[in-house]
């Protein structure tokens, strides 16, 4: 592998990641707070090293990123700019090192798990900073990098496919980087047109602001001790559920939307899929907190929308302690945990596409039962899916379920009840912030013991790059010459 | 600008590089998705898995919205389907073609005028043609066509007995005894200069000089070719290449032996072909080519299919004494081997095609353009009234760095500028530039196009 290189480029997005400090900065300034300092502190350290990388090895020219060097960049690039992210926390003493590291990775990855008690006692520019983490990482800063950083065209395919969700990641445009510019615009137009709404909806500039970031990158941080419930609107819970949604889906579909395609639109079987899981648990949910919890029809279904699309789409927002809901609900929600958005999303989980063809695999033995020498395969709307394809999603769950085995045994070995353990790794390796338990929604992670955050912090890349991208440095073949 | 590429075999692959390169948008169509796989692993281009023929496929590659259709597969009716189907869907669209069978290039009219093809490439010919440069000047290790032939671009490979070797810029037009020349740019090691005067030419450089197509003869001779030119040939390798060659080098009064080991395809040549005295025997057989006087020859052009085989017949003439050999390579892994073993001059059909198709699809006044190097581009442009550039001296134009303007062609005049030089309008300039620069110099040369 070609070091040099690599760490040539590492240094630039380092580079990026510290420049990208200065706007909270600018917050901070403007509410003259405590964040100041810390935020310049950890804007200059992480510039100066990223410059110091590199113009070392600036002059080391490579014809070019093979898969693995791609891979190895995407995951160093992630845990470096985590790591990074958490010195503001650390440098004000508003966090522990750990506590730091863990937010920020939580952060990154849009996982939204916090460990903070009181999060609005934190000066705004901080706050603004851990959003921003979030917008960030929603749609990927490799992805961000290839829009914006020209050199990054050859080889950037094996950083987009290291890092964009989904089973077989394709191009929308002939260049890598026009690609990555369509995803970035859409993405903050999004952006753009949810925090007109949020104002519209009576927040101020900066909440609104903090919000929107928690949710088109379905994070899941807000600025607020009770979340989304402390602006208790309907108007607001519904545009946030309906923009949560929609950033649930594959972000090639909204281009291929706004670009007057939507016959194509309507007609991919994942959206359908997503759309379908979604209206009917909405509609079941709606259905039993009303007989059980709610006194309206309207309640039930404002707090069910909200909840089951926050959940489904791995954002992890909450507007009311569903630990209080009946347990098929709490089941539900258990499940909706593990299957995320669609392809291609700001989601996280393992995937409405992934599942899909898992179901279409499982159905296809069944046949073969009844029609043993049948030839039928797989297909997604028309299109043949290649057994390479479908290879690589049996083999991302076997390890998928296995991470999380391991992860919550070890985690359940510190001390930690059943149902914390179990859930606290299903929510950070699906990215999705509260669970059950302990961590659940009305609590968080900061009972938990200090080696447990590590390990959660791990298990929120591993989830947020697909795994494959992070696990595959941690087996002995990857570094064998 | 938006091409597709239909066939991801050597020259679609090559052309594909190359475009990706400079930043323009490629798509990629082939049936084969292991290919198509590794490309877009390599190249950032968008690659679709399905028959290029297809009208369905070519809509998919969004040919409504593309400036050009290429079609290189190897199979001449797929290309020629590709071109009728994509005429029929988006007849803007500039279409070309790689057609190989006589049958089919024969009828100009047709394809030209009820398919809307704009060029018809046959690899076969091209290479017939580089070979044919090659001949004209044996101490070049390439050379290339611009302007219509009228200016040539010589790559000469400076060793300690050439004359130009520890030479200021300066002294080489003394040297070579012409006036007219432009010393273009000089490859050292990895490194590429683009030449002032104070640069020197030392051992080890790959020297290009730009110079007219009536001294190429007389440059030749000042760098050390003997005097009495090539007159005996022997080609080796009768297939359809052979054939062609020796055909095209019949009408020029060489003497020409055409060797192939298949006694039934050595009938068929003796009766197609006139001068040219056809034998029967194996190009890696000593007997055979000591009976023939290999020795003696001044020319052993090696073209049979079997690159192995071509290597080695090359490298026994030479041993057996012919003064000069033309090995042809199709593996692209080869080249840089055969240069270490001591052949000093290849052909590959496919190159050849691509650096011909390369020439017709360079964007607005850019009208040709031939890679000499991997990142080194030579290119023929029309200066237009428009463009800032006219009416101005070579030496106040805001060129990038890198771009070095080699020859100017003003109503059949060939003028090697100089510094003081002005530009006209409807001159046509042949410029070198390395490929960072191409795009900036392509805005220069078509500011007026290109309206955002």
């Amino acid at each position: 592998m070609n070091w040099r290189h690599m760490a040539g480029l590492l240094g630039l997005l380092l580079l990026f990641i510290g420049l990208s400090m200065l706007f909270p900065l600018g917050f901070s300034l403007y509410y003259k707070d405590d964040g100041l300092a810390p935020l310049l502190w950890s804007s200059n350290i992480v510039v100066v090293l990223g410059l110091l990388l590199h113009f070392l090895f600036r002059k080391h020219k490579a014809a070019g990123i093979n898969h693995r060097e791609g891979m190895f960049i995407v995951a160093a690039a992630w845990i470096g700019s985590s790591l990074m992210g958490s010195l503001p926390f650390m440098l004000g003493g508003f966090m522990t090192p750990t506590d730091a590291i863990f937010e920020s990775f939580s952060g990154f990855t849009t996982t939204g798990a916090s460990i903070l008690t009181n999060i609005e006692e934190l000066p705004p520019g901080i706050l603004m900073w851990r959003s921003f983490t979030h917008w960030l990482g929603g749609m990927g800063i490799i992805v961000l990098s290839l829009a914006i950083l020209p050199f990054l065209g050859v080889g950037g395919m094996q950083l987009y496919k290291a890092e964009v969700s989904g089973p077989s990641p394709d191009k929308l445009k002939p260049r890598i980087r026009d690609t990555a510019m369509i995803l970035w615009k859409v993405y903050v137009f999004f952006t753009l047109i949810l925090i007109v709404l949020l104002l519209l909806g009576g927040l101020s500039f900066f909440d609104s602001l903090c919000q929107t970031f928690g949710t088109v990158a379905t994070g899941g941080f807000s600025n607020k001790n009770s979340s989304i419930a402390h602006f208790d609107s309907a108007y607001v819970d519904w545009i946030i559920t309906g923009f949560m949604f929609l950033c649930g889906i594959s972000f090639a579909l909204h281009y291929k939307l706004l670009t007057g395609k939507i016959g194509d639109v309507w007609k991919s079987p994942e959206l359908r899929f997503f759309s379908f899981v979604a209206v009917f648990l909405i509609l079941l949910s709606t259905i039993f907190t009303y007989l059980y919890s709610y006194d309206t029809f309207s309640q039930a279904l404002r707090y069910s929308s909200f909840q089951i699309v926050s959940i489904i789409t791995s954002t992890g927002f909450v507007t009311y302690d569903y630990l209080l809901w009946p347990a098929l609900i709490q089941l539900i929600l258990l499940f909706c945990m593990f299957m995320g958005g669609c392809a291609g999303s700001t989601a996280g989980g393992i995937k409405c596409m992934r599942i899909m063809l898992l179901l279409k695999l499982a159905y296809r033995e069944l046949f073969r039962i009844v029609h043993p020498h049948a030839v039928r395969q797989v297909k997604m709307g028309r299109a043949l899916v290649k057994d390479d394809v479908l290879n690589g999603i049996v083999g991302f769950i076997i390890i998928y379920l296995n991470l999380m085995i391991i992860s919550s045994l070890v985690i359940a070995a510190m001390g930690v009840d059943f149902v914390t353990s179990l859930t606290s790794v299903l929510a950070c390796i699906s990215n999705i912030g509260p669970g059950f338990g302990q961590v659940g929604p009305a609590s968080n992670y900061s009972l938990l013991p200090d080696p447990a955050k590590w390990l959660l912090s791990l298990c929120m890349v591993l989830g947020r790059l697909e795994i494959y991208t992070i696990i595959v440095l941690m087996i002995p073949e990857f570094w064998r010459k | 600008m938006r091409v597709i590429i239909i066939g991801a075999g050597q020259v679609g692959l090559n052309i594909a590089a190359r475009l990706a390169q400079e930043k323009k948008d490629v798509v990629i169509v082939d049936r084969d998705s292991r290919a198509l796989e590794m490309i877009s692993e390599k190249m950032d281009v968008q690659v679709m898995e399905g028959s290029g023929s297809s009208p369905e496929i070519l809509k998919k590659a969004g040919i409504m919205d593309s400036d050009i259709l290429l079609a290189v597969t190897d199979s001449d009716e797929t290309n020629l389907v590709a071109c009728t189907f994509a005429n029929m869907l988006s007849p803007k669209t500039t279409k070309l073609a790689r057609i190989r069978n006589d049958e089919y290039l024969n009828f100009e009219e047709i394809w030209a005028k009820d398919l809307g093809i704009s060029m018809v490439i046959n690899p076969e010919v091209e290479v017939v043609r580089a070979i044919y440069r090659v001949m004209r000047a044996p101490e070049a290790v390439e050379i290339n066509d611009f302007a219509q032939g009228r200016i040539k671009l010589l790559g000469i490979l400076v060793d300690e007995k050439s004359v130009l070797c520890d030479l200021n810029l300066s002294q080489v037009r003394d040297r070579l005894k012409i006036q007219e020349v432009v010393v273009a740019a000089i490859v050292r090691g990895e490194k590429l200069i683009i030449p002032s005067g104070k640069d020197n030419i030392t051992k080890g450089d790959l020297v290009y000089i730009a110079c007219r197509d009536n001294d190429l003869e007389q440059i030749s001779r000042n760098l050390g070719a003997k005097s009495s030119s090539t007159k005996n040939i022997m080609i080796i390798g009768g297939g359809n290449i052979g054939f062609r060659l020796a055909k095209f080098l019949e009408n020029k009064s060489f003497n020409i032996k055409l060797l192939d080991r298949n006694r039934n395809l050595c009938r068929e040549l003796s009766e197609k072909l006139q001068n040219t005295v056809v034998i029967n025997g194996d190009g890696t057989d000593q007997n055979i080519l000591n009976e023939e006087n290999v020795k003696d020859m001044d020319l052993v052009v090696t073209l049979t299919e079997d690159d192995e085989t071509n290597i080695l017949s090359s490298l026994l003439v030479q041993k057996l004494g012919a003064a000069m050999t033309i090995t042809r390579i199709n593996k692209p892994a080869y080249t840089p081997l055969v240069r270490t073993i001591g052949l000093k001059h290849i052909v590959s059909p496919r190159l050849a095609a691509v650096n011909t198709i390369l020439n017709q699809i360079r964007k607005g006044s850019i009208i040709s353009a031939v890679a000499i190097r991997e990142d080194v581009d030579v290119m023929e442009a029309f200066i237009n009234n428009g463009q800032g550039v006219a009416n101005k001296k070579i030496s106040e134009m805001a060129f990038p760095e890198g771009v070095l303007i080699l020859a100017i062609l003003r109503d059949k005049e060939v003028i090697l500028p100089s510094g003081d030089t002005v530009l006209k309008s409807g001159d046509r300039i042949t410029v070198l530039s390395s490929s960072k620069c191409i795009a900036a110099l392509e805005k220069n040369l078509t500011a007026r196009l290109e309206c955002f």
